[in-house]
């Protein structure tokens, strides 16, 4: 298929490019959106090398190129860069670069409470970068999770894990920060004319991300703090011998890990809902069966949390079995929105929309075996092991993972003025999903075959063999992807393809303005009249 | 406002319900309490945005027939385009947290910082 579209001939002169110091001390929502992306990716970075250090090491049995100790602290600090430092955060920098705009706010209500949640997400990222990096037996090891008596000081000694419980907590303060500073504008900020039920898709679904971690991270916070006065001012609450329960930090801390995953997933919902439209040339299907199944995700996830303990024998199983299986109907309708919004449109298979399809096959998976992991049965047989390892990966690497960059090649012109190369592009995604699912598919079968997950090495001849060889394969597959993107990110901004202010022909607001946009975002604000007003701008026709 | 407002009380009424139910079919505490904990977060904010008048209002951004010149000249307060302070706000709490592994003593140090911190936001916005 071939489709042109009308650029001009010739970008406007880029401005000048502002000095770092400026960058690192500017209130702008987009200077910050694009700092929080930025160190994101860099943490993404860093999580990546370790799991390809942990895939080496399990490529064939025995193979021994890490000590027990320090793979335990590989997948601690794998687990926690990339839920914590990597995926929420680049979350929360798309939020602040484009909610202002898709909202035609000219910044966020609290610019300088923004530049102050994104340091202390840097601040707590450092810190759990340094609990991993600590000397010897000292280092945080025990699993992203830091289950109590495992995390009590007598099993792991050492500053590691207290650093890591801090650099949490500073995360959490952040991610509250950003929640207050992300409804106050969608509420109050918006244009006049852009009503609740016009807003983007995008921005809403960060409203009820934002609502969920107002809700589920001061729990958590709490929880880490008692683990830490557990560790170090001698406090009992989760010590059996002394009446205390451990079980409490698991509700604690499951209370806001369930709700993570959707506040992980549903910015990239958002991201897609955006994406398909535009590349499908058709409105979304079911603008408001959307809302209302985002709004449903969002209260059912706060229920669901125990179907992490279904194997504790203290949570009441079919209660939260009931609940987890209920959150697949509103997660399903999405589909139908989905595939519905393509249907019978004008495909164009740009990097983008490639990337937003990849996510759908990825995810689907994730979500089916993740109703496999909601009945009680199953999870008992498949807890802890390389299905559940794999599940998970197929929702947030095959999911939020595919979302991120599918955001970037639709937002990076936007942001830059530049385009990214679509053949380098073409060929990322290739990589990046055949190395993804040759990654984590044999990891199904592993875990089907019993493979325990956290384990550093393991016997030859048992069927492990084949599957882990494999996986490593598609790890490093998804490595040469990574490096290619950075490439064409790297040629891009030195090449400045200019982009234009609307390339792709986008629906929202944030289309209407120059790319990148200026510094109070619209130089003039289109009548607003439907849920796709920059459309509405350029097919005056078929405007409501 | 009234969409988000009534978002809130929706969640709010929801957790109650979420938390009785939870209660009479586990007699599990800690879960009772995190989902009535969590009722209040969003009962508090709707009883705010009610207070105010949220329900009332009709601001030009819930109408949808509003032009953006409605608001145009709407002078929303000043804000300095750069600050420092986040930084030295984000170290004073990081040396305080750090005073529970390494000494207590470093908490004067990590609450100076932190109170300096404050004070220069506090200048900032009289600027």
């Amino acid at each position: 298929m071939t489709t042109t579209i009308d650029r001009p001939p010739q970008a406007p002169a880029p401005r000048p490019s502002p000095g770092i110091v400026h960058r690192l001390v500017s209130t702008d929502h987009k200077n910050i959106g694009i700092l929080y992306c930025v160190s994101a990716f860099i943490f993404f970075l860093v999580g990546g090398a370790l799991a390809e250090v942990m895939r080496t090491e399990l490529m064939e049995p025995s193979r021994q190129i890490v000590s027990n100790e320090t793979y335990n602290t590989l997948f601690t600090i794998h687990g926690t860069v990339m839920i914590f430092l990597f995926v929420a955060p680049f979350a929360s920098g798309l939020a602040n670069y484009l909610i202002p705009l898709q909202v035609g706010a000219p910044d966020m209500a609290f610019p300088r409470l923004n530049l102050s949640s994104f340091y202390f997400f840097i601040g707590g990222g450092i810190l759990v970068l340094l609990a991993g990096v600590a000397s010897a037996g000292q280092a945080a090891a025990m699993g992203w999770t830091a289950y109590p008596p495992l995390s009590e000081i007598r099993l792991s000694p050492g500053v590691g894990p207290d650093l890591w419980i801090l650099g949490i907590v500073l995360v959490a303060i952040s991610t509250v920060m950003n929640g207050v500073n992300i409804l106050t504008t969608a509420f109050l900020m918006r244009a006049p004319g852009m009503t609740m039920w016009r807003m983007p898709i995008f921005t809403w679904n960060m409203v009820v991300v934002a609502i969920l971690g107002l809700v589920a991270f001061p729990p958590a916070a709490a929880g880490l703090t008692l683990l830490l006065i557990g560790r170090r001012l001698g406090g009992l609450v989760y010590d059996a011998a002394a009446g205390g329960d451990p079980t409490i930090y698991q509700h604690l801390f499951w209370f806001l890990g369930h709700p993570e995953v959707y506040i992980l997933i549903l910015p990239f919902f958002g991201v897609i809902t955006e994406i398909i439209p535009v590349f499908s040339r058709r409105p979304l299907f079911g603008y408001t069966g959307f809302l209302l199944a985002t709004l449903t995700i969002g209260m059912l996830s706060t229920g669901v949390w125990a179907h992490h303990m279904f194997t504790t024998g203290v949570v009441d199983n079919p209660f939260f079995a009931a609940m987890t299986l209920l959150i697949a109907v509103p997660t399903g309708v999405k589909f139908f929105n989905w595939v519905g919004s393509m249907w019978g449109g004008k495909i164009w298979f740009a990097v983008p929309m490639l990337f937003s399809i990849g996510f759908l096959l990825n995810f689907l998976i994730g979500g089916v075996t993740g109703v496999m992991l909601a009945s009680p049965p199953i999870d008992y047989q498949a807890h802890d092991t390389y299905f559940v390892v794999a599940h998970f990966h197929y929702t947030m690497l095959g999911g939020s993972v595919f979302g991120i960059f599918a955001a970037i090649y639709f937002w990076f012109p936007k942001m830059t003025g530049a385009m990214l190369s679509e053949r380098l592009g073409r060929a990322v995604f290739a990589l990046l999903f055949v190395g993804f699912n040759l990654t984590f598919w044999p990891q199904f079968v592993l875990g089907q075959r019993g493979m325990p997950r956290r384990y550093v090495d393991y016997a030859s001849g048992i069927g492990y063999d084949t599957p882990n060889l494999v996986s490593t394969i598609g790890a490093y597959l998804m490595a040469v992807a990574v490096v290619v993107f950075l490439g064409d990110v790297w040629r891009s901004l030195r090449r400045r393809r200019p982009a234009g202010d609307d390339p792709w022909g986008g629906y929202s607001l944030e289309w209407a303005t120059s790319s990148p946009p200026p510094e109070h975002n619209f130089d003039r604000l289109p009548k607003i009249r439907s849920v796709r007003p920059a459309f509405d701008r350029n097919h005056p026709g078929s405007a409501p | 406002m009234r969409v988000a407002t009534r978002y809130f009380v929706l969640l709010g009424v929801f957790a109650f319900l979420a938390g009785v139910v939870y209660w009479f079919i586990t007699y599990e505490s800690v879960g009772t309490v995190l989902f009535l904990a969590f009722a209040c977060t969003p009962a508090i904010i709707a009883w705010f945005a009610i207070r105010h008048g949220s329900m009332r209002d009709r601001r030009p951004e819930d109408d949808a027939d509003a032009d953006p010149a409605e608001r145009a000249g709407e002078v929303l307060g000043p804000f300095p385009a750069e600050t420092v302070w986040p930084i030295f706000l984000v170290l004073g709490s990081i040396t305080i947290g750090a005073s529970l592994i390494y000494g207590l003593i470093l908490v004067p140090l990590g609450a100076a910082l932190f109170v300096w911190a404050l004070l220069g936001f506090t200048r900032e916005s009289r600027g």
